[in-house]
């Protein structure tokens, strides 16, 4: 309990802000709701210097399988929805605090929705960290299930269009059904190991490869649960709500929604691969062949069918949501690579530099959709003002010229997207390429660079569009949202990427060290000694 | 073996006299009510009890939505005092001595803290408020 409290620092900060928030949004001032991002965002900021300082040594025995993980992701964390709590400030309840403040209606508690934004994008948050921390299966769920629960209620509340209720329903209704799907798969995992600690799975396990291999219900719950964690990261054949829902949340919540559920599925992708057994600092893989072909699988649907799919969008939202499905796919090659001995033959951080260059770029795309809005707020048909946001993708045509900041933001965002060579979304996809390589999934790496090619004819409309067309009609419609935080997202995604691309090679090298092995108890080496020469046949043979 | 089955069915048997006190209480309730009672009928008296609305109509009714939120503030309260009582039981039989018996208290004041955080929360959103 005690040991487990010296890194669950940056959790308890958040859950104390999400307390102070909840409580200070009802407050009849609106200079005290207004606070609320500002909590936020500061409690955040202070969960990130605590995870960088409160850092379990690789040698204590408390913590789970990658310790190393723990400051790093929740660092990437921190920073990530820092930007994200700028993006999110004043989306909800805009029409009400409007009228309160033109003194047409009254103040009234039950109908004002910001303590409770503000306090579930936290609860999401302390969620997705203590996904990183995870050391069982019960507290993955619980973690994953802290994460996801609040964001069905954001996207919800967070317009009053009625598109955003159809969507909350559907998200939670198919999230309901992947967290149900995984939970059993946990359970069987469970059923096959005799536990539900992550340490004493992996031994298990090691035990079970080591003799007659995997037993049939510990493959079926490993199986089951990736599939399900499939839902959190938008994976083919999990992907259904992804574009509905994206296209339905207010853009600050759809930015939202293409990090924080990625993320936490990804963190416990990796935790749950590990405790089937990578063995650490070689190449090589002792992914089960079964479920390395479900990850290969899953991957080669993914990121084809969302770059197929976002070519024919012409929605904005849409599009990225179907990029965001395909970015998945791509972090699936990492997963399957494993970690290796250096940076570019490790997959998995490959996938935790890709996280953090795909949080900065979505973000800062987002913000600049975020940023134009029509001039007046319409009336919903249960009487609350909406403001029409951009959507469609004439929407930024001839930005660059009308509004540079937001047009160049744009551009620079689609550009690393895309995976632009001197873009930091290009050295973000070369260790996925390189690991890939180095793991022998040429296939698989090959799929990946024609995706990228596909990838590459939409990314550039959103390039071309503001940077070469004439304003249409449509164009000239939107205006520069009052809200200051959300251009300023934009242009800090745009720097970000750019200065991101400066300071690739130490971000890589923190990348790196946070997946290096836990230095293993007495008994451990021996079992995974044992291990590799069984492993690497059937792998290379594929 | 069958001594230890005795004693642990004799300690059941607090329980057993609660249940039969109260199948006696409501059997006896609704004996007598039957017995000594006026037996009056209307139309209204003879309608299924929902909640003190009336039942005849559609059931997409809106309902009121202090239902939902006295609902909700009760399931905080509720799974309080699901948590407390075993605490309660167990906490006096804790070394106080021992390294660590502290995290029993505090481990409880956190839980207490989020409730109170809980019951601010429903205060400051008007949950309480009947008008």
């Amino acid at each position: 309990m005690a040991e487990k409290l010296a890194y669950l620092w940056p959790e308890v900060t958040l859950f104390l802000a999400t307390c102070a928030v909840m409580v200070i949004g009802l407050s009849p001032s609106a200079a005290v709701r207004r606070l609320c991002p500002l909590i936020s965002g500061l409690s955040l900021a202070a969960a990130g210097i605590f995870a960088i300082g409160t850092t379990p040594t690789l040698a204590d025995g408390a913590e789970g399988l990658m310790p190393g993980m723990l400051p790093y992701a929740k660092a990437i964390i921190a920073a990530v929805g820092i930007l994200i709590v700028m993006l999110l400030a004043g989306t909800v309840d805009r029409g009400e605090e409007e009228e309160l403040a033109a003194g047409v209606r009254k103040f009234d508690p039950l109908r004002l929705t910001s303590g409770e934004f503000y306090a579930f994008f936290l609860f999401s948050l302390t969620g997705l960290m203590l996904t990183a921390s995870a050391d069982s299966l019960i507290w993955l769920f619980l973690a994953l299930e802290l994460t996801s629960l609040p964001t069905y209620v954001m996207v919800t509340i967070s317009t009053a269009r009625s598109r955003a209720k159809e969507a909350g329903v559907k998200y939670f209704f198919l999230g309901a059904l992947g967290a149900a799907i995984f939970l059993y798969g946990f359970a069987l995992i469970y059923g096959g190991t005799g536990s539900v600690h992550l340490g004493e799975i992996h031994h298990q396990i090691t035990l079970q490869m080591a003799g007659d291999g995997l037993n049939g219900i510990t493959l079926a719950g490993l199986l089951i649960s990736i599939l399900g964690i499939g839902f959190k990261i938008a994976a083919v054949p999990m992907h259904y709500y992804t574009a509905d829902v994206y296209q339905g949340a207010a853009t600050p919540v759809t930015a939202m929604l293409a990090f924080v559920p990625k993320t936490a599925g990804f963190l416990a992708l990796i935790l749950l691969c590990s405790a089937i057994g990578w063995h650490y600092g070689e190449t090589g893989h002792a992914l089960p062949d079964t479920i390395r072909l479900l990850l290969w699988v899953m991957a080669v649907l993914t990121m084809t069918l969302g770059n197929v799919l976002a070519i024919l969008q012409t929605s904005m939202k849409r599009m990225l949501a179907y990029s965001s499905i395909a970015h998945s796919g791509y972090m699936l090659v990492g997963i399957i690579a494993g970690p290796g001995a250096t940076f570019t033959e490790s997959g998995i951080s490959a996938v935790l530099f890709y996280l953090l260059t795909y949080g900065v770029m979505s973000t800062g795309a987002f913000a600049v959709i975020a940023s134009l809005e029509r001039t007046h707020a319409e009336r919903t048909q249960t009487g609350e003002l909406a403001y029409d946001e951009a959507d469609s993708i004439e929407a930024i045509r001839g930005l660059a010229r009308a509004k540079p900041l937001l047009g160049w933001s744009m551009v620079i965002c689609a550009l690393s997207m895309l995976g632009f060579p001197l873009t930091v979304g290009f050295f973000g996809k070369l260790p996925l390429f390189t690991s890939g390589i180095a793991a022998g999934e040429l296939p698989l790496v090959i799929v990946l660079g024609i995706n990228s090619a596909i990838a590459a004819f939409y990314y550039l409309r959103l390039v071309s569009y503001p940077l070469f067309d004439e304003a249409g009609d449509e164009a000239g419609g939107f205006i520069t949202t009052p809200m200051r935080t959300r251009p300023a997202v934009a242009a800090i995604g745009a720097v970000g990427v750019l200065a991101m691309t400066v300071f690739a090679g130490p971000l890589m090298g923190l990348a790196h060290d946070a997946v290096q092995p836990k230095l293993h108890d007495s008994d451990a080496p021996i079992a995974d000694e044992a291990m590799p020469t069984e492993e690497a046949e059937p792998v290379a043979a594929k | 073996m069958t001594t230890l089955a005795a004693t642990e069915l004799a300690d059941y048997f607090p329980l057993i006299v609660i249940i039969m006190m109260a199948v006696t209480f409501s059997v006896a309730n609704v004996a007598l009510t039957l017995l000594l009672g006026p037996k009056r009928d209307g139309k209204v008296k003879s309608i299924a009890y929902e909640s003190g609305m009336n039942p005849i109509g559609t059931a997409r009714k809106r309902f009121n939505v202090r239902f939902y939120l006295i609902a909700m503030v009760f399931l905080v309260f509720d799974v309080e005092v699901i948590f407390l009582y075993p605490w309660a039981v167990t906490f006096p039989n804790v070394d106080r001595l021992a390294p660590g018996a502290s995290e029993w208290l505090i481990r409880i004041l956190f839980f207490l803290f989020t409730t109170v955080v809980a019951y601010l929360y429903g205060y400051r959103k008007g949950v309480f408020k009947f008008d």
